[in-house]
């Protein structure tokens, strides 16, 4: 009985206040605690920082922005109650976040039933824009197939021959592999793949798997190992003189920053990889006062990759609802489809008919510098789907 | 006769709740859906541990083992809700049946990790039959009757079910076969020597545990939508084991009130800071500090003050 | 498998192994005497990993200094838990000391997010230890080398601490009888604070010698909770050697069975305890407890 009373109570303070001139409510989510938090947290911060921006400008359509922010654990049955919860208590106009495939999906689902727009701003799973899409789930981060078709692309460039593909065991090593095995043979007719290993998802020992591709033979790594997976590998490969002479062409975000400066002296040669953001690398004025501005908030120069992914999921929801005028859903899902914005590093475009934005990426080797303690991407270049 | 005002405390529960949709909280409304399908979740765990004494570190998997079953029937399937739903706790209690015939040899620490091993196995199944289950990807998309696609309807389904369960959770523990149970627990040896097949009797509560621990996952599938694989993995079942022992574990309804308190908790913690694991925790400490038999020590020793019995 | 494949697999097989056995050790000690299930042995086991990086990376303190930091840190984190909450505890309901420590895993969570930070981490190799040896058919990472003298070492010493000294003679005798123990005039609170804090120390130890081969990110305590109870479990509960052995059986089948078998790489340790507990219910070297 004392329980009902509590949750009475709690509903009643969700359902008050409705007066003119409400504030623009934008619902965020990422992993803040446990092990999504290395990207949860820049993400959010990322997310904060648009929403500070544009209420600095007066907000959307004139009205203020409320940013209501949440953990979503990681765990997809929580996010999708703690969804919920935004919906229907704290009345979001729009949802916007996620980090692993299966939460994504999941808020894909609510999203679906409560048709409440959500926008992915992490979640790479092909599912989301193709099996699963509908009218109100959109993605800004890229995906699996562009991940690919660009790591294939760099086989033929490198002119690779005999491949190891290198793979974790779950949703995202599996659709990424896919993307990599659909455009080998376009991208790079001369390749071909020898041996596949898949790690498990969490693996931190890689032994079992470090000589296996030594003895293959191969003279380039097709890897989607990220994070603190390619660090592991990376710890347990070296000192066999693993790198020496294998190019290591990986998805992933492992050029990141993050990675680099941590790893400094350890990071090993010949990696070729990508990432979303570099803080050292502007594509122009405009990208450069957004690195300014976020090292300002993060009270750090070499800002996170991740924080840019958040921020632009703010400025594409914020877009759309200034197109149509409003913040209704079907009106904003109709603004999002097609729609065109500028972001820091560039003009990016979602395409009406899969709901994915043409997000890019930077690719590039990674390089010693003499005056620096860690490795940099150069030369940079700057990937974007067509 | 306390039986008696149990009865009626519990009747003018269930009515208050089924009065609750009247507030027009939708918010309200899904909680306490959460809430119900937790508690049953709980109450099926401690069939086991509050009445044999054997603490699983793998009750998630039954959950899980329901709610995919139940979510596969409807979706792949197309099976009318009337057999998807019976089936999958038919399903959860088979496998319990046989996963409890290797464990009730066991007792003690011993006993808790062949659950959990058996349980993770539940959870590499999941995460390995892709085909099938969805794989990590999750079973999104649950094809749902569309009398309960409405969260008021789904809250009263989820309320009779969890009534009817809970009563005959009641009638189980209560009956003789409840009691021997608790014999069994209270001195494994003496109740062998009058007669009793111990192993037997904690393999029954195994199963029983298993059966309703799939119906709650069942219902949390299909209020969700979708199934995951993490329902399944080991903290989904330390989970509902901190629910059982917070509730307090030799009493009825001790897992209920663990379950809400734990459930809310966490859901209100995440509302107000991103520092949520702090704030759970210090409050956990001080239960456990303070009430060493769970909340309904409290309830007890708040009785016990007033005088009543 | 080709001779060198099977050597490798072998050794890597041994190197995993003791680490595991070293951070499996403190748990089986603390099981053994305490009876506590301990959910937060691999929280700290994450602090040791986190502590060797801020003294070594931080601070340019040398690793052996920074392997000692870790085990303090550890043993005055242990210490004041045990003195000021979990004594508490011991004759209350057991099972709530579950619920008691899946508390502190929530506090401390929260303490090393506020103190590290979510950025990932690692810690280099000790100088002298980050190459490999050339056996001629097969190349050897020192490093490991390293972990395949240490681990025996800390069994022996833990061996010597526990049959061969006084002290061990109680402890062992607290794991039989708590109650008679305390009859004969011994301090046994002050014999529980002692392995509590001995315990968690190795988690540290275990912690700060895994971190120049892991990656130190958030949530690194999760799995080797389980891992280290499964080791405890198959060798047998409060059994050193039983421990020693598990973390054997452990490191050869993850090893071998993820080269074999890779499709069941997740549940390989599960597997393995599946095997032992339905042939051997008391763990490899455990005895069966009569009527507990």
């Amino acid at each position: 009985m004392k329980i009902s009373a509590i949750i009475v109570a709690a509903g009643a303070l969700g359902a008050g206040t409705a007066f003119a001139q409400q504030p623009v409510k934008i619902g965020g989510m990422y992993p803040l605690t446990g092990g999504g938090a290395v990207y949860g947290v820049p993400a959010m911060a990322g997310h904060q920082l648009a929403i500070e921006e544009l209420n600095a400008k007066g907000g959307i359509l004139g009205r203020k922005i409320e940013s209501i922010e949440r953990d979503d654990k990681l765990n997809p049955s929580a996010a999708s109650s703690t969804m919920k919860e935004l919906i229907t208590k704290d009345k979001v106009d729009i949802v916007l976040g996620g980090l692993s495939s299966a939460v994504g999906l999941a808020m894909s689902e609510v999203s679906k039933q409560e048709k409440v727009v959500y926008i992915a701003t992490i979640p790479k799973t092909i599912q989301m824009t193709t099996d699963k899409l509908h009218k109100y789930v959109f993605r800004t981060a890229s995906n699996t197939d562009f991940e690919g078709d660009t790591m294939s692309l760099l086989a033929g460039r490198y002119k690779l021959s005999k491949l190891c593909n290198l793979q974790l065991d779950y949703a995202y090593g599996n659709d990424l592999e896919a993307g990599i095995v659909k455009t080998l043979g376009k991208n790079a007719p001369n390749a071909k793949i020898v041996l596949t290993l898949k790690p498990k998802l969490g693996a931190t020992d890689f032994n079992p798997f470090i000589p296996q591709v030594m003895a293959a033979g191969c003279d380039g790594v097709l890897s989607g190992l990220w994070g603190p997976h390619f660090v592991s590998w990376v710890k347990q490969a070296k000192p066999l003189g693993f790198f020496d002479k294998i190019k290591w062409i990986s998805g992933g975000e492992i050029a990141s920053h993050e990675i680099a400066g941590e790893l400094k002296g350890d990071f090993p040669d010949n990696v070729i990889s990508n990432t979303y953001e570099l803080w050292y690398h502007a594509q122009d004025p405009s990208h450069k006062e957004f690195q300014a501005r976020l090292a300002k908030k993060l009270n750090t120069q070499e800002t996170p990759q991740w924080a840019l992914l958040g921020y632009v999921g703010v400025m594409y929801a914020a877009a759309a609802m200034e197109k149509a005028k409003s913040t209704e859903a079907d009106k904003v899902s109709a603004a999002l489809e097609g729609l065109t914005i500028k972001t820091p590093v560039g003009p990016l475009t979602i395409d009406p008919k899969s709901h994915q934005a043409n997000m890019g990426q930077f690719w590039g080797p990674m390089v010693k510098k003499p005056d620096r303690a860690y490795r940099m991407m150069d030369p940079v270049e700057y990937i974007q789907p067509k | 006769m306390p039986q008696r005002n149990q009865l009626i405390a519990s009747a003018a529960l269930v009515v208050l709740l089924a009065l609750l949709p009247l507030a027009g909280s939708r918010y309200a409304v899904d909680l306490t859906t959460e809430v119900l399908i937790y508690a049953l979740f709980a109450l099926s765990l401690n069939v086991l541990i509050g009445f044999t004494g054997n603490v699983s570190f793998g009750h998630a998997a039954y959950f899980a083992i329901g709610g995919y079953t139940c979510a596969i029937l409807l979706t792949t399937y197309r099976w009318p809700l009337a057999i998807s739903l019976p089936a999958a706790v038919v399903l959860a209690g088979l496998v319990a049946a046989v996963v409890g015939y290797f464990c009730v040899r066991l007792t003690q620490i011993y006993f808790a990790m062949l659950t959990l091993a058996f349980a993770m196995l539940v959870w590499g199944v999941a995460f390995k039959w892709k085909e099938v289950t969805g794989g990590d990807d999750g079973f999104t998309g649950i094809n749902l009757p569309a009398m309960l696609t409405n969260h008021v309807s789904y809250f009263y389904f989820t309320l009779a079910v969890v009534t009817v369960a809970i009563a005959a959770l009641w009638v189980i523990c209560h009956s003789a076969f409840g009691l021997t149970l608790v014999a069994v627990r209270e001195n494994n040896v003496r109740t062998g020597f009058i007669g009793v097949d111990t192993r037997r009797m904690r393999w029954a509560a195994f199963t029983v545990a298993g059966s309703f621990g799939g119906l709650a996952g069942a219902l949390f599938g299909m209020y969700h939508r979708g199934m995951y694989i993490e329902n399944a993995f080991w903290t989904e079942s330390a989970q509902v084991l901190i629910m059982v022992l917070l509730g307090g574990m030799y009493s009825f309804v001790g897992p209920i009130l663990g379950a809400a308190t734990l459930h809310l908790l966490q859901v209100f913690t995440n509302q107000y800071t991103t520092y949520w694991p702090t704030v759970l925790g210090l409050i956990l400490l001080v239960i456990v500090m303070v009430l060493p038999d769970g909340l309904i020590g409290l309830v007890s020793r708040v009785k016990a003050r007033w005088g009543k019995t | 498998m080709t001779l060198t494949m099977f050597t490798l697999n072998a050794f890597y097989g041994l190197a995993l192994a003791m680490n595991m056995f070293i951070i499996a050790s403190g748990l089986n000690l603390i099981f053994g005497v305490l009876r506590v299930i301990n959910f937060a042995h691999g929280m700290f086991y994450m602090f040791g990993a986190y502590i060797i990086f801020t003294v070594t990376k931080t601070w340019g303190a040398p690793f052996l200094v920074g392997v000692l930091a870790s085990a303090a840190g550890l043993a005055v984190i242990a210490l004041a838990i045990e003195r000021l909450l979990l004594k508490n505890l011991y004759d209350k309901e057991h099972l709530m000391q579950l619920l008691f420590t899946f508390a502190i895993v929530l506090l401390m969570s929260d303490a090393a997010k506020m103190i590290w930070g979510t950025d990932q981490y690692s810690v280099g190799y000790p100088p002298g230890l980050g190459g490999a040896i050339n056996l001629g058919f097969v190349l050897l990472p020192q490093y490991q080398l390293f972990l395949c003298v240490v681990g025996p070492l800390i069994a022996i010493a833990m061996w010597l601490l526990v049959d061969r000294t006084r002290w061990g003679r109680i402890v062992r005798a607290a794991t039989q009888d708590r109650e008679m123990l305390s009859a004969l005039g011994v301090n046994v609170p002050m014999v529980y604070a002692a392995v509590f804090t001995m315990g968690s120390a190795l988690a540290g130890i275990g912690g700060a010698l895994a971190a120049p081969r892991v990656a130190l990110v958030p949530g690194m305590d999760a799995t080797i909770i389980n891992e280290c109870f499964i080791i405890v479990i198959i060798g047998g509960l409060g059994n050193l050697w039983g421990s020693f052995l598990g973390a054997l059986a452990f490191g050869f089948v993850v090893q071998f069975g993820t080269v074999l078998a890779p499709n069941w790489q997740d549940v390989l340790p599960y597997l393995l305890m599946l095997a032992v507990l339905i042939v051997r219910p008391w763990g490899l070297l455990g005895r069966p407890e009569a009527g507990r």
